[in-house]
């Protein structure tokens, strides 16, 4: 009894690790995770693995689709959220100026960033919490609170550079994947406003904002998004340790700062954020001879 | 049968040999939006060529913030070490869908390709998309965040103005 009860529990274990190496690989790569089931059943006789090979199949069309899906629709995704945005957070700043500043920037980041080829918009509402966002598609949302607690260019490059990262890698489109929205949507999707298709529409871009103005993103994309601020922004040339310095910033004025729906609420507490920042900045030791432009930025800043 | 294995051998070495010789060469990859190859270590000299992101390069030397690299067509130059990384860059994302493209010969004319991109979409230029428009609608979303996203979506910055803003700042590869 014990022997036959020995070599069940080692087959389920064989199962298991013939199963465990193609799901973990769905994830990252699914083409591979197929080729990998093809090896290790390549007559498709067993059941264990042929019902594990569906179930990939099922998942990673879901991943795809939310992630993969065509830029336009991403776009139209983003200005839905955005339209949302003007309304929890207050409408754009009227100076133009400063607006095209911000854009100038901004854009000269998002030129070095890992998703240089889509057009960006930045935008800085009058709001009283210090908070930025992006949607995806690559319309961004700054406070004015957030810029005016800043100091030089190079804080404002790293703010924005965050933003771009998260659109880059497609953060918020991930952290919904299992909206019904999704499901059996193709790369190029068509949005249909009406009836059941609509209401799933309306329902996902419900979702993202309970991701992105009160839940918050996944800490692990936080902090990727704070590892590309530093490199996107130090490939332009400017000093990636204005990350830090935002984020000390932020830390001094936590205190009297209003915490629902800001930077404090829906990122990953600022000492973690710190920590791994000041690792990162151990990679770019001439950061300190990197441009700051103070005097710019100030200008720009006291029309605010 | 013992000369073939031993020929085998040989074989296997020369290709690991190869191998190696092949790495220790340094590679690098464009990989922003594109990069301009310099006569000299200084964005005011002469540009002998724009190089498209995910061109791979052989570096020669390097010297302060700047490559002195190859093109696979045997151009020889500088870059900025901003515009390029060790790692390949992952396939061009130009927004349009449809790969560099008509996006691309746009933003040449217009100087901005990311404003060609985005009015390769037919955004930029009308403002909020149809599928925004109907969502506007469906929800009741107030007169005045249509027009602030279609304001957003309206202003331009077009390459040369990124490039002077950066000179003026004395930024990249406008620092002295």
């Amino acid at each position: 009894m014990k022997a036959s009860s020995c070599k069940k529990t080692d087959r389920t274990r064989r199962q298991f690790l013939k199963l465990a190496a193609p799901l973990a690989l769905s994830l990252a790569a699914p083409v591979q995770a197929f080729d990998l089931f093809k090896a290790l059943d390549p007559e498709g006789k067993n059941e264990d693995i042929q019902k594990a090979k569906q179930a990939v199949e099922g998942l990673s069309s879901i991943v795809q689709s939310a992630t993969e899906i065509d830029y336009k629709t991403e776009f139209a995704i983003g200005e839905s959220l955005a339209l949302e945005g003007f309304q929890r957070y207050g409408l754009p700043v009227s100076d133009q100026g400063l607006q095209k500043y911000v854009n100038t920037l901004g854009r000269a980041v998002a030129g070095n960033s890992i998703r240089p080829g889509i057009p960006y918009h930045f935008v800085v509402v009058k709001s009283p919490l210090y908070n930025a966002f992006s949607c995806p598609g690559g319309i961004v949302f700054l406070s004015s609170r957030l810029v005016s607690s800043m100091e030089d260019e190079a804080e404002l490059a790293c703010v924005l550079a965050h933003e771009t990262g998260h659109v880059a890698h497609k953060h918020a489109l991930q952290s919904i994947r299992r909206a019904k929205f999704f499901e059996g949507l193709g790369k190029i999707g068509t949005i249909n406003m009406e009836g059941e298709e609509g209401e799933k529409y309306r329902s996902m871009i419900g979702d993202l904002q309970t991701v992105l103005f009160d839940r918050g993103l996944d800490k692990t994309m936080e902090f990727e998004a704070d590892g590309a601020a530093m490199e996107f922004a130090y490939r332009t040339g400017y000093d990636p340790g204005g990350m830090i310095r935002v984020l000390e910033a932020l830390r001094a004025n936590r205190d009297s700062a209003t915490i629902k729906g800001s930077w404090f609420s829906t990122h990953p507490p600022v000492g973690a954020r710190l920590e791994r920042c000041r690792q990162h900045l151990e990679k770019y030791p001439d950061a300190s001879s990197m441009a700051r432009v103070q005097e710019r930025f100030l200008d720009y800043r006291q029309r605010l | 049968m013992e000369k073939k294995g031993k020929l085998l051998l040989y074989a296997l070495l020369l290709v690991f040999a190869a191998a190696l010789a092949c790495h220790a060469a340094q590679n690098l990859w464009v990989s922003s939006q594109s990069a301009d190859l310099k006569a000299e270590r200084s964005i005011s000299s002469e540009t002998i060529v724009v190089l498209e992101r995910g061109t791979e390069l052989t570096v020669e030397a390097s010297q302060s913030r700047w490559y002195r690299v190859r093109t696979p067509e045997g151009r020889t130059g500088w870059v900025y070490r901003g515009k390029v990384s060790e790692q390949p860059p992952e396939a061009a994302d130009t927004g349009s869908g449809e790969g560099g493209g008509l996006g691309d010969m746009l933003g040449d004319l217009s100087g901005s390709s990311v404003d060609a991109n985005a009015a390769d979409s037919a955004r930029s230029i009308r403002g909020l998309s149809p599928e925004a428009k109907a969502y506007a609608r469906k929800t009741g979303t107030p007169e005045e965040s249509r027009k602030a996203l279609d304001n957003v979506l309206s202003l331009s910055v077009s390459r040369q103005e990124v490039n002077r803003f950066l000179k003026k700042g004395e930024i990249g590869e406008y620092a002295r």
